[in-house]
């Protein structure tokens, strides 16, 4: 079982870069998802990697074998690769047997009723036994999902490439199909590049996020180091909700926004450098008016809304002394009402610093 | 570890083994075109002490070809403006109003549609003929009057003819602008206190304008560049149009370098109408303007249903009811002028045109060759080339498509010189056999079948293909298994429409046959020299036969009517 190793991929579009020196190690049976915005460029990296594109500079190894660079593209169909499309691609002139066996008409040494089993287990795999003889067109959303599903793990690909399969499902069946491909990449273990925009999505499937941005990995890391110690400002914002507040370093774990002055996780500040400390919504703890809070990061604030979302409360809070306005999400057994005076608590661990680079 | 392929060996591996294909269809692509078009342009410069306008100078100051030159002019400008006149109401009727047979108004605007012009001239010249026409009898039985009622052999009758063909194009591009057209957007101004004619003048009348005039152009081009009809129906009133004079250029002695010089402004002034009227459609080709839209209101037209759907049938009696049952008359008549009794009635014109003479006989097999060899070739070449743009398969895909659609701005005369020029000498000796003809009709034919073969495979995500690439199948095997299949019903819409118009072409075969390589249209043609109505009318049959037959297999493979796709 191979990885799979971009190196300094780079693909222009007329001026626009596509793809811009991307590099980025996919382990042996590993499940990296490529995560961004729309035209951060995952699904071209995707279909680079499939040997659908051909990069302008830089190569794409599997294991030993170079498969693609400027000079020489091994095509699509001789890289042993499999790939499941946004729109399933289910040919609708062939049966959901004829499309899970299509791929094993190129493995000739396999017998006829070699290839029938595997259809016929494969099909069991993805709960589709008896579907056998339906068309494409007479199959439920999802049904049609685990037959692209079936058919691309089929013909055992040491590579398998997944253009967000799952955005065309209702919420539901997502969630469910979400752990389904968790299950069977367990099972079979295949090295797996997973492109989405949905974090959550990303962070149920994958082994590790590698975060996009015009082209380029801004981030890779488990989900937890992605959500915890966001590296940028725009990973910060992309991956779950934050409080970003600008500020600048007064010591190595210190930054002072304002009047305010926060301990921050001890990353080493050079002292005077603007930073923007990020705090995630549920990182800040509430004290009514009068608790007592510890002595480093206490804020004063006034509740200014509060929005109940059943399971918590989302508040949003102006900062005693400053024009901010931070937002603080907390379990909803106790509610605080707009006006209110409170006192607000955030872990130093909890408070990122990043460099102040503009999102871009 | 082994190193990426480097050098010629690692580029020629990574070279897809399907692009000589792709490559050669393109190629022949430019030749088809450029060959015939480069050789028109150097003769209508060329002479014998090198490049010169005098051929363009004789042309045009010869004042039959300025007569000529002013009576396409006033032909096509009056067949534009008749054809709106009649378009306009008609579409409005059957996309808003609830005027009762809309579906049939439809078939016959389609029937219209596909009727070849010059059988309905022929049919004209029976019904009103100045002295045996049979309006013009029935108008003298009536009322006694010594004169006529009408002459067809006249401008006016002339403009009439070409009209109630050409008003389909008007009638296609303003109904599907209604269609997409919602009627909130009039209500909207309805409930802004605006009356309603205030409505149509200020919501709708702009809307639907630059369908109206591009509707107006489309006539205006195909008036420009019939042969048939002003053959027909002009030269016995003693009147010549830029088609007839450029095809007289052809008798002998040949005046080729004349008829070159004719020839490029003529394709230039088309290619100019065609561009203003893309220009006023904007970017929305017309052939993909679909049913999308809101809600539409139908207009009640109470008392006026009736009379609307009579205005409607009285267009179609002069364009299909009248012509069509005259040449059914003709082909059972001994003598087409007189009532179809029993006495009158015979067979014998079918025996003639199929067993005893010869020249048709050769003719409708030589059309059926050309037709099938044509659309089998065409559609197959269509589907290549549309395939190449559209999945960009080769550097500079965008000249295939732009290749591939501009023989629409060539008239059929002009694509007749160019051919005859350029395949007389070699290296291409091809004057005197069928392939002259089969090239031209490939020519002519090729935007139509590359247009409905650019949507079939828009139709067609490129996913589908990929899918198969990456489970381990060839580009070529993926075609084969995945995009043919599913691309069949739109390549045999593809050969229907080439089909069609093949059978029904004149106005480059006029130019381009030689005694061997008769075509039925042509036959036609020759048949009115020796007064054979009879066998005209048969033949006319046949070709009306055969082409209501590939429309229905169309329709039947598309599961919708032939006015939704063509121009």
């Amino acid at each position: 079982m191979p990885g799979v190793s971009l190196r300094a991929l780079t693909l222009r579009y007329g001026d626009v870069a596509a793809v811009e020196s991307l590099t980025l190690d996919v382990k042996p049976g590993e499940l990296v998802a490529l995560l961004g915005p729309s035209g951060c460029g995952k699904t071209t990296t995707l279909r680079l990697v499939a040997g659908f594109l051909t990069p302008e500079a830089g190569e794409i190894w599997v294991g030993d074998r170079c498969v693609s660079s400027a000079a020489s593209v091994v095509p699509p169909e001789r890289r042993r690769m499999a790939m499941i499309f946004q729109s399933y691609a289910l040919w609708p002139h062939m049966t959901v047997a004829q499309n899970v066996a299509y791929g094993l008409r190129f493995k000739p040494q396999l017998s006829r009723a070699d290839r029938d089993r595997r259809v016929r287990e494969m099909l069991g795999v993805v709960q589709l036994a008896g579907y056998e003889d339906r068309y494409p067109g007479e199959l439920s959303g999802g049904q049609q999902q685990r037959v692209a599903v079936a058919r691309a793990l089929v013909v055992e690909p040491e590579i398998l490439l997944l253009d967000e399969p799952l955005s065309n499902l209702d919420a539901n069946l997502r969630d469910e199909m979400r752990l389904e491909i968790r299950r069977l990449h367990e099972t079979f273990g295949i090295t797996t590049l997973y492109v989405t925009h949905d974090q959550a999505e990303a962070m149920v499937i994958s082994d590790r996020i590698a975060v996009l941005q015009q082209g380029r990995v801004v981030q890779v890391g488990s989900a937890e180091e992605i959500f915890h110690q966001p590296r940028t400002r725009f990973v910060a914002e992309f991956i779950g909700r934050t409080n970003l507040l600008e500020g600048v370093a007064v010591s190595p774990d210190a930054v002072a926004c304002g009047p305010l002055r926060l301990r921050v996780a001890p990353v080493g500040l050079e002292p005077g450098a603007r930073v923007v400390v990020s705090i995630r919504p549920h990182a800040v703890e509430l004290v009514a008016d009068g608790g007592v809070g510890s002595a480093s990061n206490t804020l004063d604030g006034v509740v200014k809304r509060a929005s109940f979302l059943g399971e918590s409360v989302d508040y949003e809070i102006a900062l005693a002394g400053t024009d901010v306005v931070i937002r603080a999400t907390t379990p909803a057994t106790r509610r605080l009402r707009p006006g209110q005076r409170v006192t607000l608590h955030v872990d130093p661990e909890a408070c990122v610093p990043l460099p102040d680079q503009p999102a871009s | 570890m082994a190193t990426p392929p480097r050098g010629l060996a690692g580029r020629l591996s990574g070279v897809e083994r399907s692009l000589p294909v792709w490559v050669l269809a393109a190629l022949g692509l430019v030749v088809l075109m450029a060959l015939p078009l480069a050789w028109l342009a150097w003769i209508s410069v060329s002479s014998e002490r090198g490049a010169t306008l005098a051929h363009y100078r004789e042309a045009f100051t010869d004042t039959a070809l300025q007569k000529a030159l002013w009576n396409t002019v006033v032909l096509a400008f009056w067949v534009g403006l008749v054809s709106v006149a009649v378009g306009a109401p008609l579409a409005w009727l059957t996309a808003r109003t609830d005027v009762p047979g809309k579906s049939l108004i439809r078939a016959l605007v389609m029937a219209s549609f596909v009727t070849p012009p010059f059988l309905g001239a022929f049919a004209w010249v029976m019904l009103a003929g100045p002295n045996a026409g049979l309006l013009n009898k029935l108008w003298r039985e009536w009322t006694g009057a010594s004169d006529a009622l009408v002459n067809i052999f006249s401008m006016p009758g002339l403009v009439f003819v070409v009209a109630i063909y050409t008003f389909p194009y008007v009638y296609i591009m303003i109904a599907n602008t209604l269609a997409l057209i919602a009627s909130d957007l009039e209500e909207a101004a309805t409930g802004l206190g605006a009356g309603r004619l205030t409505v149509a003048r200020t919501i709708t009348l702009p809307m639907v304008m630059p369908a109206v005039v591009s509707g107006f152009i489309l006539s205006v081009l195909q008036a420009l560049a019939l042969f048939g009809s002003p053959a027909i129906l002009a030269l016995p009133a003693g009147f010549h149009t830029i088609t007839t004079q450029v095809w007289s250029f052809f008798h002998f002695p040949p005046k080729t370098e004349t008829a070159a010089a004719v020839s490029i402004p003529l394709l230039l002034a088309t290619a100019l109408l065609l561009l203003v009227q893309k220009r006023l459609l904007g970017r929305r080709g017309y052939a993909s303007v679909g049913g999308k839209g809101g809600q539409r209101r139908t207009i009640r037209l109470r008392g006026w249903r009736y009379p609307a759907l009579a205005g409607c049938l009285a267009v179609m009696a002069c364009a299909i009811f009248l012509p069509y049952s005259m040449l059914a008359k003709a082909a059972f008549a001994r003598a087409w002028a007189q009532p179809l009794t029993r006495d009158n009635f015979t067979l014998g014109n079918f025996s003639f045109t199929f067993f005893e003479y010869g020249a048709t006989r050769a003719a409708i097999v030589n059309t059926l060759e050309l037709g099938v060899m044509t659309a089998s070739v065409g559609a197959g070449f269509v589907a290549l080339l549309a395939y190449i743009s559209n999945r960009r398969l080769v550097p500079g895909h965008q000249i295939v498509a732009f290749l591939a659609l501009a023989p629409v701005v060539i008239p059929g005369v002009v694509l007749a010189v160019a051919l005859f020029i350029a395949y007389t000498r070699p290296p291409l000796l091809l004057y005197g056999t069928l392939w002259i003809l089969f090239i031209a009709y490939l020519t002519k034919e090729m935007p139509v079948g590359y247009a409905q073969s650019e949507a079939t495979f828009r139709a067609i995500p490129s996913d589908l293909e990929d899918a198969g690439r990456i489970l381990g199948a060839g580009r070529l095997r993926v075609l084969r298994d995945v995009t043919v299949p599913l691309a069949r019903s739109g390549v045999i819409a593809a050969w229907c429409f080439i089909f069609i118009g093949v059978i029904r072409e004149l106005s480059a075969s006029i130019i381009l046959f030689t005694p061997n390589t008769r075509v039925m249209s042509v036959v036609i043609f020759d048949l009115k020299e020796e007064g054979q109505f009879g066998a005209i009318a048969v033949l006319g049959l046949v070709m009306l036969a055969l082409t209501f037959a590939t429309v229905s297999l169309v329709q039947a493979v598309l599961g919708r009517d032939v006015l939704g796709v063509r121009e």
